[in-house]
């Protein structure tokens, strides 16, 4: 035990105390913060666009009010929604998303030039003058929208800065839409107060499920458990997948190295593979003890509700336990697996031929965990939930929806045996592979394993 | 004496190559022994055996009192042919690590291992990576760890291939000072001249078969004197001196010839260049060889790929 320990020990340093450890382990929560909040940075760190709005003719008379009233709307329907979010406790979460969404426009009046000029070749002219990058700031504008009506009919040509720039055009678009839809109802005899209710109008639609926590209506409390049973199973896929690997690596390291005879000779096969499995679990554990401190920290500064009841869900009924369960036999399946091919390895290239179908057949769970979302007890997961090695991801993304307690026993059960049978065979093929020179193939690997190699 | 290790009909089979044959031996306790054969012979494979790496075709092995070497691994110091240590490591830290798997304190690990770093003159390596050491201060540093724990039986594969004749020396010197200490030290080698300064006593394996056993001076003895001698003399005169064995040519210039005489078993050879005097062939120049463990070893392993046949069939 004391060997195992001390094995378990040096591979947690070797790996802990490198800079590579850390980056990599902050690399999977910043890149989901980047990944989301990159473009959300770029959006809101979007300047206001100056735009001037100018109405053809007297047929075109009212369309410049429409746009300035569209966009009024949306400012005051975005404040709305700021100071709710300030009722809940939310306001960061309230600004936040106030500053993605919405128009980034400032409407101002036409500069004169404009105004004054007339269609053709002298507007054109003092057009390039107000959109020119390089004109003062003060006469300057990012776009200008020139609206008119033909056949009764609201048009408009939208001149911006930036020919990829359709950000105005798209504004107006809609807000000419919503004018012309109203006016059509309006000529049509509705009366304009009914217009507006039905512009207003947002139908109320509220989902139940005898199955809901309350008994009755569906919650966001009822939809988060599906949510953690899917992020479960991925987190659990990618961390035994990175315990695993850096097992196999680190197994053909000492391999490559020629230290894994030396450390045979001072301890039994089943001490060093026990000692270098708990070492890189501490390892995993590290990881996910790191992630789920951000992800608790940046949850409950931004959503404390939202974190209570995700720590509910878990402690309900013991689920956390399950995904515990699920790990622990997850991680040994692969990892002494990992481990054993890894003793017959001196690069990842001699891996390759055992890895290859290995990580094909990982890949699944990944593909079916999505479908678990939506339909838990669709066939093909409940299927494939049963066969062991993809059970600790499919049954984490099926737990939170109750799968019937027969199956979840009977599923860990399999898991677990499996998880012994593959110690066995992995104890087996280390000790052979550790001290063997020859090529490993599905050949050689079954002979050590048999103990004919 | 008492044999700390001890073979019996030991026999190691893969698939359909039999790697080591009935193999029988001692190792008296406190002795220094040479294991020595030709690549290929065994060697390895046997001292897997000892270890307990790998478990026996059919034999029996004790070692250390024990029928396995697992059972006794923290009474023995292995260093294997191909070496590795941890390279981010220091040479402290990998000396303390394998001294604590083998049952000895961490921070008496340490106290020894800077100890005998110092002893070992490689002081000022300690606080450097494994990988910043030069190829024999990583040896120096792996053997130092394959002992650290001072145990009572030590097994060195291969323990001087890879050094220069500096580090060899020093390396000699380690060897003699752990048998001084009390160890018993069996290692393999195909380099005879160690073997020769080295050990108390000598196996030799060919085709994984025991080839000898016994003392340096008697695997000598199991190989004839030669006698070189150097002038006109025809071979068949030289054969018919008496106490020859047989006779080789090695040169021969316009009659001049350098004659290799492979003298009887028993032979001592003043007789032989006595007679060749007073027989009066024409003697210019002569030299009494004494066998060495490499010819003995040649002989009773008959692998030698520079030595030309007639030699082998001479002695026999």
């Amino acid at each position: 035990m004391k060997r195992t320990l001390l094995i378990a020990r040096r591979e947690y340093v070797a790996y802990a105390k490198t800079v590579g450890f850390w980056l990599s382990l902050l690399a999977f929560p910043m890149f989901a913060v980047l990944g989301g909040g990159i473009p959300l940075l770029i959006r809101s760190a979007e300047p206001i666009k100056v735009v001037t709005v100018i109405e053809d003719g007297p047929a075109a008379t009212g369309l410049a009010a429409e746009v300035r009233a569209a966009l009024q709307e949306e400012k005051d329907r975005l404040a709305e929604r700021v100071q709710e979010a300030a009722q809940k406790g939310q306001a960061a979460a309230g600004r936040a998303a106030a500053s993605i969404s919405g128009p980034k426009m400032r409407l101002i009046d036409a500069p004169p030039a404009l105004t004054v000029a007339a269609p053709g070749a002298a507007r054109e002219a003092a057009l390039r003058e107000v959109l020119d990058k390089d004109a003062s700031k003060d006469r300057r504008v990012d776009a200008v929208v020139f609206l008119s009506r033909v056949d009764g009919k609201p048009q408009a040509q939208v001149w911006t800065a930036r020919a990829m720039d359709n950000d105005v055009a798209d504004f107006v678009r809609n807000a000419l839409r919503t004018g012309y839809r109203d006016q059509a109802l309006t000529a049509a005899g509705v009366a304009p107060s009914l217009v507006e209710q039905i512009e207003s109008f947002k139908p109320e639609v509220k989902a139940f499920s005898p199955n809901a926590a309350s008994g009755g209506e569906v919650s966001m409390r009822d939809r988060i458990p599906a949510f953690i049973g899917l992020g479960a199973g991925f987190l659990l896929w990618s961390l035994v997948i990175t315990g695993a690997s850096i097992l196999l690596n680190s197994v053909m390291e000492e391999k490559s190295n020629k230290i894994l005879e030396v450390l045979l000779s001072s301890a039994s096969a089943s001490e060093i593979l026990t000692g270098k499995v708990l070492g890189v679990a501490m390892l995993t554990l590290t990881v996910l003890a790191v992630w789920a401190g951000i992800g608790t920290s940046v949850l409950t500064s931004a959503s404390p509700d939202t974190a209570a009841t995700i720590g509910q869900v878990l402690l309900d009924g013991g689920l956390v336990f399950y995904f515990i369960a699920y790990m622990v036999g997850g991680y040994l399946m692969y990892a002494v697996l990992f481990a054993a091919i890894g003793a017959f390895c001196e690069t990842p290239r001699d891996a390759q031929t055992l890895m290859g179908p290995i990580m094909m057949i990982l890949v699944v769970p990944i593909l079916v965990m999505q479908m678990a979302l939506t339909s838990p007890d669709a066939p093909v997961v409940k299927v494939l939930s049963w066969i062991p090695f993809f059970t600790p991801f499919l049954m984490s993304a099926r737990a939170p929806s109750d799968p019937p307690l027969i199956e979840v026993v009977l599923t860990l059960i399999g898991m677990f045996a499996t998880a012994a049978l593959m110690v066995w065979i992995a104890g087996r093929a280390f000790r052979a592979g550790a001290l063997s020179d020859v090529k490993l193939s599905w050949k050689t690997f079954g002979r050590a394993v048999t103990g004919r190699g | 004496m008492t044999a700390a290790l001890t073979l019996e009909s030991v026999s190691k089979r893969y698939g359909g190559f039999d790697a080591v044959r009935d193999l029988s031996f001692e190792v008296p306790k406190g002795s220094i022994c040479g294991f020595l054969g030709p690549n290929g012979a065994g060697k390895t494979s046997t001292l897997r055996m000892i270890l307990g790496l790998q478990p026996a075709t059919s034999g029996r092995i004790d070692i250390l009192g024990a029928p396995d070497g697992r059972l006794v691994r923290d009474r023995i110091g292995f260093l294997p042919e191909e070496r590795g240590l941890y390279k981010k490591m220091t040479p402290v830290e990998a000396i303390a690590f394998f001294g604590a798997l083998k049952g000895l304190p961490s921070h008496e690990g340490k106290k020894r291992a800077r100890q005998l770093l110092e002893q070992q003159g490689l002081g000022a390596a300690q606080k450097k990576k494994m990988k910043e050491l030069s190829k024999g201060m990583a040896q120096k540093v792996q053997l130092i760890a394959a002992v650290v724990h001072r145990p009572e039986f030590v097994i060195l594969d291969e323990p001087f291939s890879g050094l220069d004749p500096m580090n060899q020396q020093g390396l000699e010197e380690m060897i003699r000072g752990l048998a001084a200490d009390g160890a018993t030290v069996l290692f393999s080698t195909h380099v005879m001249q160690h073997a020769e300064r080295l050990c108390d006593k000598v196996v030799l394996l060919a085709k994984g078969r025991k080839a000898f056993e016994g003392t340096v001076e008697e695997a000598k003895a199991t190989s004839p004197r030669v006698l070189d001698l150097e002038g006109a003399i025809s071979p068949e005169a030289a054969g018919a001196l008496p106490g020859v064995a047989g006779v080789e040519t090695l040169s021969d210039q316009d009659g001049v010839r350098r004659l290799k005489i492979v003298l009887a078993a028993g032979a001592g050879g003043q007789d032989t260049l006595k007679a060749a005097f007073l027989s009066g062939l024409d003697v210019r120049g002569f030299a009494l060889k004494e066998p060495t463990l490499h010819d003995a070893f040649i002989g009773l392993t008959g692998d030698n790929p520079d030595q030309p046949a007639v030699r082998a069939e001479a002695v026999q």
